[in-house]
């Protein structure tokens, strides 16, 4: 009995349909494997040719130089700085509404035809093209409010662009809370407001902060929503202008006017190193996301994420 | 005292309450003006400057000095780059998702999800350089283009970067489907490479569609990466390798020296509206696969 089990199944095992299938199977993965490999090689062989094209034009002068208009040798220090200047602008606005947001749809909304109404918007605006909110920015702080080019115009663009991918990473963070925290509290007499603000809220923050730093990423190197509200010049008071009023030109911005605009016969070395600038930065802000993500939660629940 | 403390608790629940949902409001609001302003800005074209909406959408008379913009041929540079962008990256980004799903050991996983997150952050004007520096070379030596600027070029560059929401959303496609279904499957003889193609495929097909849908959304709205590289020509392409514009590249070059109220920069804005019009028939689009599924 028993051999005449093993006698069919290797018989089965070594049938030409069998084989071709575990043939077909062992190629596929093959195939699947060398597909996921070549993503990271390719991104591999971009940063390393990045760094081989832009690494001998990193220096101080360069980083922390002005812009020139005609003439080889300027730098990109006020577009670094604006950079960073809208970036933080963009945050202020966009942190505090999009979490808050975030929070009524996963801890308060009830189903209903607002919250619907909610849903839907953010979800429209998450696949709302970045030019095209550029231009929405043109028409209303530009045209409509007559701000001109402005860095807040600019940052107030980015906010529009960026709440609903904040208020999904909030919503996200609180659904990973168990709901035993929330019945804990409340069961010991905090109301709901109480709740979430000292108990689910400090136990979200890890995964929180990892994903507010992975969109400031995304928001240093946002070019197109830019090029119509913040402008393509550093203000008169460059390299570090504070007034948010003022137009800014930020690293990304730049990068692609020079080679598309202006007449800087240094072009290649401009756009060479600033492409390099943002993809350092673009690393520096993935490392942190992680890094610091986990030092808060560490901090605020005594637990690593 | 204690009542004063409820109270005040209270009171305080009743005001974060209105903050949040003022916040969930503004959403709503941010929305509605964005919509509203460019559908009144977009069809100025129509009603003030009496253009008519089907010469805009299917002549390829683009003639602004015989206020004649017909913006036939960057519809068609924006579909054709996407339609090239999701053919190549649509089935690899499937592929990668099973596999992250499906084959990758953790450590492997460990690996290509942080980058694949990587190539999210990377700004869309430095796949444009890359693409300028690498592509258009490489195209302009290897084939009958003559620049190297070319439907081609920016066809693979969105390729790229459409990948990582692709790659993504299949993931979540096949990881949220039942350990069942493959179960089954596996325990009635199938390999594996069986069990994906004819069992986790079909079931995690909708899940798949919003994969491909949202990729689509990003190709047709990505703006400077192929600028850079597609050689804003207002002409059809000769071939794959020929220059063109999309709707997306001809804003952002001519946005910046078109005069406020002028004929162009209303037409501008029609394809603004148009760009706008096409993201929401994505996002039901996306509605309706999921509802399908649930």
């Amino acid at each position: 009995m028993t051999t005449n089990v093993s006698r069919s199944v290797s018989a089965l095992a070594s049938s030409p349909g069998v084989r071709a299938r575990k043939f077909a199977d062992s190629l596929a993965t093959a195939v699947l494997w060398a597909m996921a490999l070549s993503i990271i090689l390719m991104l591999a062989l971009f940063i390393i040719y990045m760094f081989y094209l832009g690494a001998r034009y990193l220096t101080p002068s360069f980083l922390f130089g002005m812009p020139k208009e005609t003439t080889a040798g300027g730098g990109i220090g006020p577009e670094i700085y604006n950079s960073f200047y809208i970036l933080i602008l963009t945050l202020v606005f966009t942190v505090p509404i999009a979490v808050s947001a975030g929070i009524y749809l996963q801890e308060y909304a009830r189903p209903g035809r607002f919250r619907e109404l909610v849903v839907f918007s953010a979800e429209s605006l998450a696949t709302v093209p970045s030019i095209v909110m550029g231009l929405f920015g043109l028409l209303v702080f530009v045209y409509l409010f007559k701000w001109k080019f402005t860095a807040l115009g600019g940052a107030l663009t980015l906010t529009m662009l960026n709440l609903p991918a904040l208020m999904r990473v909030t919503q996200e963070a609180l659904k990973s809370i168990p709901d035993s925290y929330r019945e804990a509290s409340m069961g010991i007499g905090a109301t709901k407001w109480q709740t979430v603000l000292r108990v689910v809220l400090p136990s979200a923050i890890g995964r929180m902060t990892t994903g507010i730093v992975l969109i400031a990423g995304r928001i240093f190197g946002e070019t197109a929503a830019l090029i119509f509200t913040a402008g393509l010049s550093v203000s008169a008071n460059a390299p570090y202008d504070l007034n948010p009023f003022h137009t800014a030109e930020t690293l990304a911005v730049h990068l692609w006017y020079t080679h598309s605009e202006s007449i800087v016969p240094d072009v290649d070395r401009i756009g060479n190193g600033s492409a390099l600038v943002l993809l350092i930065m673009v690393l520096v802000f993935n490392v942190l996301a992680r890094i610091g993500g986990r030092a808060l939660s560490k901090r605020l629940t005594g637990r690593p994420t | 005292m204690i009542a004063s403390i409820a109270q005040r608790a209270h009171r305080n629940e009743r005001i974060a309450l209105n903050v949040l949902r003022f916040a969930a409001g503004f959403v709503i609001f941010a929305m509605t003006m964005l919509l509203v302003y460019l559908a009144f800005e977009g069809t100025k074209t129509f009603f003030v400057d009496r253009f008519s909406i089907w010469s805009f959408l299917f002549s390829p008379n683009y003639d602004l000095d015989a206020n004649h913009p017909g913006a036939a041929i960057f519809i068609a540079g924006t579909l054709m780059v996407t339609v090239f962008a999701i053919a190549i990256g649509g089935p690899f980004g499937i592929a990668v998702g099973v596999f992250l799903s499906e084959i990758a050991p953790p450590r492997m996983a460990l690996v290509l999800k942080p980058a694949i997150e990587l190539m999210v952050g990377i700004p869309s004007v430095v796949y444009g350089w890359l693409g300028l520096t690498l592509l258009v070379p490489f195209i302009r030596d290897h084939t009958s283009s003559p620049a190297g600027f070319s439907l081609a070029a920016a066809g693979i560059v969105l390729a790229i970067m459409i990948l990582p929401t692709v790659i993504s959303l299949s993931e979540d496609a096949f990881t949220s489907l039942p350990p069942a279904l493959k179960e089954g499957s596996l325990a009635l003889g199938a390999t594996r490479f069986q069990t994906i193609m004819r069992v986790l495929l079909p079931s995690a097909s909708s899940g798949i569609a919003v994969a491909l849908i949202l990729g689509i959304a990003r190709a047709v709205g990505e703006t400077l990466a192929i600028q850079l590289v597609i050689g804003n020509a207002t002409a059809f392409p000769v071939n794959i390798f020929g220059p063109t514009s999309t709707l997306t590249t001809v804003i952002v070059g001519e946005m910046p020296s078109a005069t406020e109220g002028s004929l162009q920069e209303h037409a501008l804005f029609s394809m603004a509206f148009l760009l706008l019009i096409i993201a929401m028939v994505l996002i039901l689009l996306v509605r309706l696969a999921l509802r399908k599924r649930s």
